[in-house]
């Protein structure tokens, strides 16, 4: 397989079975800030770059882009602010990670913060969270006030001199505002509608300025870096994809929830040995690895390592690390209908191809589903989902392409059986 | 400068410009390189959204909208090939997908860009069998514009064009995906002195004027070159004829003077051509004391006698005239020969004025006002002194901007006259005094050239024939020289008559 099998090991969630790690004495009685101190009152910010490139964390927001890398395209010597933000708008489905990452560790997150925020000269860190999400925003705020009032942010950053401020921001309620630009437009106070590219964000992002967008769990990971030292890191995980990631299983598990594993883990062993496997004794159908943008993989392909090098060759992606599962009695062209509305409902409108298409793609699943489809609908689903890949401004139109062309792909049978019955064949399938 | 290629032909392009926008510059697009486009405007930003402009650029592996792509130097674009019409015809099915295609029904049936292109990438049959969105086919978004949801495609120019041109930002997109729609915010109509300009970058029929909506299909519409008449901006405007009737003034493009816009107030002055006020019929003052219709010939005729009476009793002197800022420059230059001729220097012209702003209006509210005061016509004021203090016994009057409450605000002053020819288009209570009245042509229908306040001299050709019969104003006043054996005829002409 070319991975190597780490030790079991989890960092992100060790202390988040203690009520107390949530505040910040009891974040700092684990050690919490310390390696932050360390870090900005003994490091330049090059050399924090250095490590964060060294350590090849990758963005666990769905892209898997190198985060020190994009930390690294941020201007140095520009006049002006610049800015982080944090993308808090947990939305992709089958994911809940962040989610419980802020409600257990919000110290955790601020602490991945402050390190980057450092060493690209941020001043201000905007945190974008889904306006669903009125809990973690409670949390989040309480330790944001909490370590302003203790020394943490505010203008003399743990007494290194560093300026720093936390601002929460609260979305209503929109998909396409976890998409970057989509994000800083939200932000900005307008319609959340991923913007044209280039200029990116590091040349002209939030209010027009100098920006890095990245995801609640790559921040997390950075203190852990830093506090055991980058080989350590790097020797969990796989070459490609070091350190763990949380995976969120649902659907028809035994024990469906959130499991911190090394990147690289099957995907069959996150299924069967620690989400209990299927219920009922029913046969697994089908899994989708990280969210309901990325491909299915069918019961056949699930030995997979669970790493974009590996997934990319079952012609998939990590995405946000959310595994969703479906044993036998799933109807898939159900489960079309459910991604192809949601991608339907949640499409910005700006391009062609994206608000028309996913309309369309939907119309069409749901006449397959109610037994009024033909072979050549098939067809036109395939034609559509193509036509809408890779032609708009953002990767949404690709998004709620892949998971058809996957169904059509390793399902067409199920889709026949449908046309030819007139029928939807899966009576026990859930409810649409 | 970069060198480009485009279809196998070489251009040089400015650096820092989009493909379409060079494009745009050289003059090529869609005239030699035709590259399908809804959403690029070339007076708005780019939005980049309806996909159209799908071009193919060696080296890059994904095709590439034309609209948002830098030019760089040795770029080799293909705007035609197989895989670039593909992609075409899939945005162009897409686009059609919601689209009511009621075409036969639809203002724009004729001049809409859904239509063009879909007779050049679209398909002859649909393959959706599911309902199309059903949403509101008459919205009225302010006065002048009314909105069909069912028809727009979302291609945001009109929001773009009140955000950016009159900066009022009264439309935005609303909901989201294919619930999407223009809206206006609750209580706040789309009212700027603009409006109906989104009507005009509409693509399709979505956005049509009140005005027009209905009035005549586009085809029947002979569009001539014309300039509005409304100020001294003058806007360049494509005059639509049907009928023998002026239907709409829309812009026509001139960089330099209007972009591709036309203020509501100057668009709607085509009404003006086909009033029901027009002096149709030359008159002169019978026995009765009553204005008496007659034919062309005997009103030059009393013209000329006026004048002829006054001159051999008192002298060229009392021969005086008021020019017009509505009159074209060669109008303006006949009126000037007479004046000479006769040995007359006494003249001016009246030129109205009202509010103006930043983007095209003007406070002179004339097209040629520039024209009147290089051709000599200077302001009205001492002309008027001497009429007041009786050293003037006949006057020539162009329109009737006279007797606005600016100037003299009503004809009393010039009842003692013994003689006022008036020369005018439309009527108005100057008729009261005038001894002899001649129809005037409006500019759509003698063309010539007008200056407009930045001194630039713009032609235009005569775009229809006037209801009734009449003849260019410096048309007449050659009539009356002539029929005082005078000749009007400027230094130029002679020159080239003796040449």
């Amino acid at each position: 397989m070319g991975h190597r099998v780490p030790h079991v090991t989890h960092y992100l969630t060790e202390h988040f079975a203690d009520p107390g790690y949530t505040t910040l004495s009891g974040y700092r009685a684990q050690g919490g800030y310390e390696t932050a101190r360390r870090v900005l009152a003994e490091q330049s910010p090059e050399e924090v770059i250095g490590t964060l490139k060294n350590a090849g964390l990758k963005g666990r927001g769905g892209a898997g882009f190198d985060a020190g890398l994009k930390w690294s395209f941020m201007p140095r010597d520009q006049a002006g602010p610049s800015y982080l933000v944090c993308n808090a708008d947990e939305s992709e489905p089958g994911s809940f990670k962040d989610r419980v990452l802020m409600e257990r560790g919000p110290h955790q997150l601020l602490e991945g913060i402050l390190i980057p925020a450092f060493a690209t000269g941020a001043a201000t860190t905007f945190l974008y969270i889904r306006g669903e999400y009125a809990e973690p925003a409670r949390i989040l705020q309480r330790a944001i006030d909490e370590a302003t009032a203790g020394g943490v942010l505010g203008s003399n950053v743990l007494g290194t001199g560093f300026a720093h401020q936390v601002v929460l921001v609260r979305g209503a309620g929109a998909y396409i505002c976890g998409e970057e630009t989509g994000l800083l437009e939200s932000l900005e106070g307008k319609k959340g509608q991923p913007r044209r590219k280039p200029p990116y964000p590091a040349e002209c992002g939030a209010f027009g300025r100098p920006t890095t967008v990245n995801n609640v769990e790559t921040f997390c990971h950075v203190p852990h870096v830093f506090a055991r030292g980058v080989d350590w890191f790097r020797s969990i995980g796989t070459e490609e994809s070091p350190g763990t990631t949380l995976f969120g299983v649902s659907g028809h598990v035994e024990r469906p929830g959130l499991y911190e594993l090394p990147l690289g883990t099957r995907l069959d062993e996150i299924i069967f040995e620690h989400a209990g496997g299927v219920p009922g004794g029913r046969k697994l159908k089908a899994a989708i690895p990280g969210g309901v943008s990325m491909p299915l993989l069918p019961a056949g392909h699930l030995d997979v390592p669970m790493a974009n090098e590996f997934l990319r060759e079952h012609g998939s992606s990590l995405g946000t690390g959310g595994v969703i599962v479906m044993d036998e009695t799933t109807c898939m062209v159900r489960v079309g209908c459910v991604i192809s509305e949601f991608f339907r409902d949640e499409s910005c409108g700006q391009c062609t191809q994206c608000r028309e298409g996913t309309g369309w793609l939907h119309k069409l699943m749901l006449r397959i589903e109610r037994g009024g489809g033909t072979e050549a609908d098939l067809d036109v689903l395939e034609d559509v989902a193509g036509k809408m890949e890779g032609q708009t401004i953002c990767a949404f139109a690709d998004a709620a392409a892949w998971p058809v062309q996957a169904l059509l792909r390793h399902f067409r049978s199920e889709f026949l059986e449908h046309v030819r019955a007139e029928k939807c064949p899966f009576p026990e399938s859930f409810e649409l | 400068m970069l060198r480009i290629t485009v279809d196998g032909t070489a251009y040089e392009v400015e650096e820092g410009l989009t493909l379409l926008q060079a494009l745009d510059d050289l003059g090529v697009l869609m005239k030699g390189v035709d590259i399908p486009h809804y959403c690029w405007h070339p007076k708005l930003s780019i939005d980049g959204s309806c996909r159209m402009c799908q071009v193919e650029v060696e080296g890059v592996p994904k095709l590439q909208i034309a609209c948002d792509t830098p030019v760089r130097d040795g770029m080799v674009v293909h705007t035609g090939n197989e895989r670039v019409r593909k992609a075409r015809e899939g945005v162009m099915e897409l686009m059609l997908v919601n689209h009511p295609l009621d075409c036969p029904i639809c203002d724009q049936a004729g001049e809409c860009k859904l239509q063009d292109y879909a007779f050049d990438y679209g398909q002859m049959h649909t393959r959706t069998r599911e309902p199309r969105r059903a949403l509101k086919k008459r919205v009225d978004l302010g006065a002048t514009i009314v909105f069909d949801q069912e028809r727009c495609i979302l291609c945001r120019r009109c929001v773009r064009f009140c955000r950016e041109i009159p900066g009022t930002s009264e439309l935005a997109i609303t909901q989201r995906g294919d619930r999407s729609t223009v809206e206006t915010f609750p209580g706040k109509p789309l009212e700027n002195d603009y409006s109906m300009n989104v009507a005009d970058i509409c693509p399709v029929g979505a956005l049509t004027t009140r005005d027009f909506r209905f009035k005549v299909r586009v085809w029947f519409l002979e569009e001539v070159p014309g300039i509005c008449t409304g100020c001294s901006r003058g806007c360049n405007v494509h005059v639509g004829v049907a009928d023998d009737q002026v239907r709409r003034y829309t812009p026509r493009r001139n960089d330099e003077v209007n972009d591709t816009w036309l203020c509501d107030y100057g668009r709607m002055t085509y009404q003006e051509i086909g009033a029901p006020d027009r002096i149709s019929e030359p008159a002169v003052r019978g026995d009765a004391g009553q204005l008496v219709g007659t034919t062309l010939e005997q009103a030059v005729e009393c013209a000329a006698q006026l004048m002829r009476t006054a001159v051999e009793k008192e002298g060229p002197g009392v021969v005086a005239a008021l020019a017009s800022a509505h009159a074209t420059n060669e109008d303006l230059a006949a009126l000037r020969g007479l004046l000479a001729a006769l040995g007359s220097e006494t003249h001016g012209v009246p030129i109205v004025t009202g509010p103006a702003d930043a983007l095209l209006i003007r406070p002179e509210k004339a097209a040629n006002a520039e024209g009147a005061r290089v051709a000599g016509f200077g302001e009205p004021g001492l002309l008027l002194d001497k009429i007041r203090g009786g050293g003037v016994r006949v006057l020539i009057v162009l329109g009737h901007d006279i007797i606005h409450e600016q100037f003299l605000g009503s004809p009393e002053a010039l009842a003692a006259l013994d003689g006022v020819i008036l020369l005018d288009t439309h009527r108005s209570r100057l008729e009261q005094v005038a001894h002899v009245v001649i129809p005037a042509r409006h500019l759509a229908e003698k063309g010539g050239t007008v200056t407009n306040f930045e001194g630039r001299v713009q032609a235009v050709p005569a775009a229809l024939e006037p209801a009734f019969e009449a003849v260019a104003e410096a048309q007449v006043l050659a009539r009356i020289a002539s029929a005082l054996d005078l000749s009007i005829s400027d230094e130029s002409e002679r020159k080239r008559e003796t040449d």
